[in-house]
């Protein structure tokens, strides 16, 4: 008849490891030692056990200390970063102050020369310009503020991720207000141009890949009552209640005696053609903004 | 008793020269730590059931480190590095755990 083994034998792995005696070579050393079989010589024992003693001891010390050292660095990496965006960000601010001083300079020269030489030209220029976004303009409007709900700003980490403002709603409100009739939008102080677009990264919101950060405020520039009365009306309207009262994302809409927009500073050269004096030719403007300007363009340029 | 003298010499060499690890080494660095643990633990249980040896204490630290490190290295060559350094700390853990218990044992009651 086959010997039977103990009930568990096919679970020895387990006992082996959570019931297991003492690591069974203690136990035999001790049995050796008892039984006077050592026979190793005194001193070349203790040598080696000295020796490697030493060598573990300093192995582990140095494993713990290694293991110990990544948090400097990255506290060190940290501290970097945050070094290099100030920098940059320092940088980024003085190159913006010498455009402005430079396109403040441009367009000096270039309303100097053409004064003299055409001013119809220099009228129609100055009246693309304020439509373009390219010249600051100033005049009394609407601002349309916009804001994370409160749970965002309390909790950022935890909070529903589309309780935040939106590109879109950005874009919708934007839209919302040139429908109404604005003559001039700026995001944040960022002028819209013919050419802007407001688009979302991630949960970043970028207005010609200038980052802006809530608060949102959207100023227009046109007649305060006029332009609230057809916003109101306007699809951009109905969307920031609904964003309201669904994901509490808190805005307003209010009536501004004086307004000052940045203009956008200098445009991208596209196309040069030679000029011909309106001596020769009409250069009577072929397309007049649609509504009476009540905005009056800021002395040329931006104002800083 | 040398060998306590040995390990403490060690430890203050460690802290003093601060030997940097060579970047080959630095992944199986925690895995060491955990088995020299194992090792430090069964040799108190062995100290205080009576049967320590110091031959016995130093073989099993440099073989548990040696082998947890071989293991977790096979595993890294094979694609499995995770879950058999996973497996090795589980082992390892139980291991403690089971001495500390004893000690406890040992301690209080006796």
């Amino acid at each position: 008849m086959r010997p039977t083994g103990p009930a568990d034998a096919s679970m020895t792995l387990l006992n082996e490891v959570m019931k297991r005696p003492l690591d069974p070579s203690y136990v035999e050393v001790a049995a050796r030692k008892a039984a006077g079989l050592d026979t190793d010589r005194r001193g070349v024992r203790v040598a080696w056990v000295l020796v490697l003693a030493t060598l573990l001891g300093a192995f582990i010390t140095t494993a713990v200390v290694s293991l110990r050292e990544p948090k400097d660095g990255v506290v060190q990496a940290r501290a970097l970063l945050v070094d290099r965006i100030t920098r940059g960000r320092a940088q980024v601010a003085s190159l913006r102050a010498d455009t402005a001083t430079m396109s403040q300079r441009i367009a000096a020269l270039q309303s100097a020369a053409l004064a003299s030489s055409d001013p119809q030209l220099l009228a129609s220029l100055n009246q693309y310009e304020v439509v373009s976004g390219a010249a600051a303009v100033s005049g009394p409007g609407v601002r349309v503020t916009l804001d994370d709900a409160v749970a965002i700003r309390q909790n950022p980490d935890q909070a529903d991720p589309s309780s935040r403002v939106m590109a879109t709603d950005i874009q919708e409100v934007v839209n919302g207000l040139w429908a109404a009739g604005a003559e001039a939008i700026s995001v944040n102080g960022e002028r819209l141009t013919s050419l802007s677009a407001v688009r979302g990264a991630g949960l970043a919101i970028q207005v010609d890949l200038s980052p802006v950060l809530p608060p949102y405020s959207v100023e227009a520039i046109g007649d305060p009552a006029t332009l609230r009365a057809r916003f109101s009306r306007t699809s951009a309207s109905t969307r920031l209640e609904w964003l309201g009262a669904r994901y509490g994302i808190v805005s307003n809409v209010a009536g501004v005696d004086r307004l000052q927009l940045a203009g956008a500073g200098q445009v991208t050269l596209l196309y040069a053609g030679v000029h011909v004096p309106s001596a020769v030719g009409t250069k009577a403007p072929t397309a007049t903004p649609t509504f009476a300007t009540s905005s009056t363009p800021a002395p040329k340029g931006n104002t800083p | 008793m040398i060998a306590l003298i040995g390990l403490v010499i060690g430890v203050v060499a460690g802290l003093i020269l601060e030997p940097s690890v060579p970047v080959v080494l630095q992944p199986y660095l925690p895995i060491a730590v955990v088995a020299a643990l194992d090792a430090l633990f069964g040799a108190l249980r062995a100290l205080l059931d009576g049967l320590f040896d110091e031959r016995v204490f130093l073989v099993s630290f440099l073989s548990n480190i040696i082998v947890a490190a071989l293991i977790v290295f096979i595993g890294d060559q094979l694609g499995v590095g995770s879950q058999l350094s996973t497996a090795v700390v589980v082992v390892l853990g139980i291991r403690i755990f089971s001495n500390v218990a004893s000690i406890r044992r040992q301690l209080f009651r006796a």
